[in-house]
């Protein structure tokens, strides 16, 4: 709700004055006047008074019977105006407005600065939002009663503000001051040599709205976003408003949008012809893309082919199998709901490497490394599991150290570590070196499942397709749902064998899909 | 922005958004992209949170309002709202919320007291013939103890206005918040259970419930909402302010109230 200020600069008139001063209920007929002056002499002022109450408005001795002598001055200025909730300062018209905190209602003395919106230098239009301020326990958005711009900023968010206090203060534009009484206008604009807004001759077509087109701050934004001059619209809204739709149909028409539909129907041949230039414009633009580019290889990228190039010396082969997640995802949803902690994302890899971990223990022969020239095996203590990311910069394969160590928690927490620095590009030496087995969760991107290449000097890799709900059979061939996630083992033949990973894959599956088997080995 | 259909028979339509359990997190996220992102007026009544939750005021300090050891020790959820106040709450909390467009009622200023006496007019009808229900500065009470507290959040265009009244508590809960600086004058600095009452003493819950939504029927005029429909985004760039607060962020308030206790038991000393 917007409150009017009106603002009376006129000066008073006699009578408009007397009315308002004189206490009395009835203005003073000819006989009070006469009795006055024969009344003491202290009242003999009154006849002196009177030219005076025509001559000086400033004062005036009011006169009231009982009380001889006594007399009661009432100062006043020349100046009247009724405020409403919106209480202003000086004539704002092209000069520096202090904008006050208001437009928060009865009853409230001062707020709590919360936060501003714009900054000393922001354009700002009518209605647009400057800052939210508190009260008690309401928080309100205050809104600018001007279009102009912001000069100075008085507080910082934490102030204490009292109701009427400056908030800002702002240079207001010369054609925001359509609230201002028409009088005052006409005379200032007359002094003001510096209106060249004001063009009586103007084309008929524009609206009264001296100097700018009528159009809401969200269609002058999206002008400006195009680089569209809105002064040069012809608005089709109400009232000659300009509305989205001309800025759109102006913007096409000078070619600033290019048209994505190529009709040549209905099109003339002007049009076509312009149409093509585009169109050559176009083509040339994309012909430079069918250019070859070389791209040297660097930082992860160059280290990948060298570790690939070793895995290709490895003879690999692949164990896939089906694992039931049911119980799995139901877990994860059971350590989210009793998370407390925002900083923690509970997912399903800590509880797939903490069951890695355990079924190591019973064959680690796949925490191992194969060293060829001495043709020996060593088997690793720590399983320092690596985890394959893929980052904007490659594929990097951080490891946690000693995950036998680890509750799933400090796996949680170590894996997030893990990929914010990764993302970053951040990873220490440390983090990336020492591995003993990789774990590649490329269903986190896609796929059901891959055929990996083994991270040397290991002799193993696991790859972790997507979960999917599929349906299964039970005993009595009914169909029911199960989550199932495909895996795929890829090995160093020269160190393992098949037996060896099904093995292995069997009971790592069992602590998947029967999670409570990992507290039997709870320490 | 399109105008809504919003008057019918002379009162404005509002959309009603019944919800049992709703954890509080995703009840204030659900309040704020309907405040920014909508053109409708809406009702959202949910019977009960999830799990006791803190909930504290945009500009609140944890150090001031909450005992952070206990809260910290018991891993109690605190979240900072969108709006003000503070408050403890879990099944035993009832909240009722209305987010409207300012010119639903054009004679309604949009300024905090209006609005909170306008909300007042609801429950004064609820409350008929049941208890001494009146609105103390920001509290709704029955006699002089507080049952229901409010805060508000004005925009632009709209406003939203949020009550979480105390169907019941737990005593134990009210240890976790400190008696607040700033308190209603006529608390005259009682404790949480000589200041605060419970609703199940005066009336049932679902009466409370069903009564509620005659009142909101005799000023608007209600359209039921599935919940499926209103999780849906309306605006999906829209980001909610309102958020869970970390441990460590929680521990730093500790650390910060401490150390400026040490300062001034320092400068006491020297002094």
């Amino acid at each position: 709700m917007i409150c009017r200020r009106i603002c009376r600069r006129n000066p008073w008139s006699f009578s408009h004055w007397w009315r308002s001063v004189y206490p009395a209920t009835t203005p003073p007929s000819a006989a009070a006047w006469a009795d006055a002056r024969r009344a003491s002499s202290g009242l003999g002022f009154l006849a002196r008074a009177q030219p005076n109450i025509f001559v000086n408005r400033r004062t005036f001795s009011l006169f009231q019977s009982h009380h001889e002598g006594d007399s009661l001055s009432i100062q006043f200025g020349t100046r009247g105006c009724n405020f409403t909730t919106h209480a202003l300062g000086d004539s704002p018209i092209g000069g520096v407005v202090d904008v006050p905190l208001a437009q928060t209602g009865e009853g409230i003395a001062e707020c709590e600065l919360l936060k501003w919106f714009v900054q000393e230098g922001d354009q700002v239009e009518e209605f647009q939002p400057l800052c939210e301020v508190q009260s008690d326990k309401a928080t309100i958005e205050i809104t600018s009663r001007y279009r102009g711009k912001v000069s100075k900023v008085l507080h910082i968010p934490g102030d204490i503000v009292k109701v009427g206090e400056t908030l800002l203060k702002m240079v207001v534009d010369e054609n925001a001051v359509s609230d201002q009484c028409s009088e005052t206008l006409e005379v200032i604009k007359v002094h003001d040599s510096n209106t060249s807004e004001v063009d009586v001759t103007d084309s008929g077509p524009k609206k009264a709205k001296i100097g700018g087109a009528l159009s809401t701050p969200a269609v002058r934004n999206f002008a400006k976003q195009l680089g569209v001059n809105i002064e040069d619209l012809h608005g089709s809204g109400k009232e000659g408003r300009v509305l989205k739709e001309d800025v759109l149909n102006y913007a096409a028409r000078e070619g600033i949008l290019k048209e994505s539909s190529v009709s040549s129907d209905d099109s003339s041949a002007d049009e076509y012809l312009e149409r093509d230039q585009k169109l050559t414009e176009v083509a040339s633009t994309y012909g430079r893309e069918y250019d070859d580019r070389t791209v040297p290889l660097r930082g992860f990228q160059r280290a990948m082919v060298k570790s690939m190039t070793l895995a290709a010396k490895i003879p690999h082969f692949h164990y896939v199998d089906e694992i039931n997640c049911d119980a799995l995802v139901q877990l994860k949803a059971s350590f989210q709901d009793e998370n407390s902690d925002p900083g923690v994302k509970h997912t399903f890899l800590p509880v797939l490497i903490k069951s890695l971990s355990m079924a190591l223990s019973k064959y680690p022969l796949l925490n191992s490394c194969f060293n060829e020239e001495l043709q020996e095996v060593t088997l690793k203590g720590p399983h320092n599991i690596g985890i394959a990311m893929a980052t904007p910069h490659g594929l990097v394969v951080p490891n946690i150290k000693k995950v036998q160590c680890l509750s799933i928690l400090e796996i949680t927490k170590e894996l997030s570590r893990l990929q914010q620095l990764a993302s970053a590009n951040k990873l220490s030496s440390d983090d990336i070196t020492g591995g003993t087995i990789t774990l590649s969760n490329i269903g986190a991107i896609g796929g059901k499942f891959g055929s990996p290449l083994i991270n040397v000097p290991e002799v193993s890799i696991i790859a972790i397709g997507r979960i999917q709900k599929i349906p299964q059979f039970d005993e009595d061939g009914n169909v029911y749902p199960a989550s199932i996630v495909t895996v795929n083992i890829g090995a160093d033949h020269r160190v393992l064998d098949g037996a060896t990973v099904a093995m292995f894959c069997n009971e790592w599956k069992l602590f998947i899909e029967k999670p409570e088997l990992l507290m039997l080995h709870m320490k | 922005m399109a105008v809504p259909q919003t008057r019918s028979m002379g009162l404005p339509l509002i959309n009603l958004l019944r919800l049992k359990g709703a954890p509080i997190l995703q009840q204030l996220h659900l309040e704020e992209r309907l405040l920014r992102t909508s053109y409708d007026n809406w009702c959202i009544i949910n019977d009960g949170t999830t799990k006791r939750t803190v909930v504290m005021g945009v500009s609140g300090k944890a150090e001031e309002l909450l005992e952070i050891d206990s809260v910290l020790r018991d891993e109690i959820p605190v979240i900072r709202r969108f709006t003000g106040g503070t408050v403890i709450v879990d099944q035993g909390t009832i909240f009722v919320t209305f987010v409207c467009n300012k010119d639903a009622f054009p004679d309604l200023q949009s300024y905090p007291q209006p609005i909170m006496s306008w909300s007042s007019l609801i429950y004064k009808k609820v409350f008929q013939g049941i208890g001494d229900f009146s609105l103390r500065e920001n509290d709704y009470v029955l006699g002089n103890r507080k049952f229901g507290g409010n805060a508000q959040s004005i925009t632009k265009t709209r406003w939203v206005h949020h009550t979480s009244f105390l169907w019941d508590y737990e005593v134990s809960n009210m240890g976790y918040l400190k008696l607040p600086k700033r308190a209603p004058d006529y608390r005259q600095a009682r404790d949480h259970l000589d200041f605060i009452c419970r609703m199940k003493d005066h009336i049932p819950r679902s009466n409370f419930i069903e009564r509620t939504i005659d009142a909101v029927g005799s000023h608007f005029v209600l359209r039921s909402v599935d919940p499926e429909a209103s999780q849906s985004p309306l605006s999906s760039k829209f980001e909610p302010s309102s958020r869970l607060l970390k441990r460590e962020e929680l521990e730093e308030a500790i650390f910060n109230s401490r150390s400026r206790g040490a300062c001034a038991a320092s400068a006491s000393q020297a002094s």
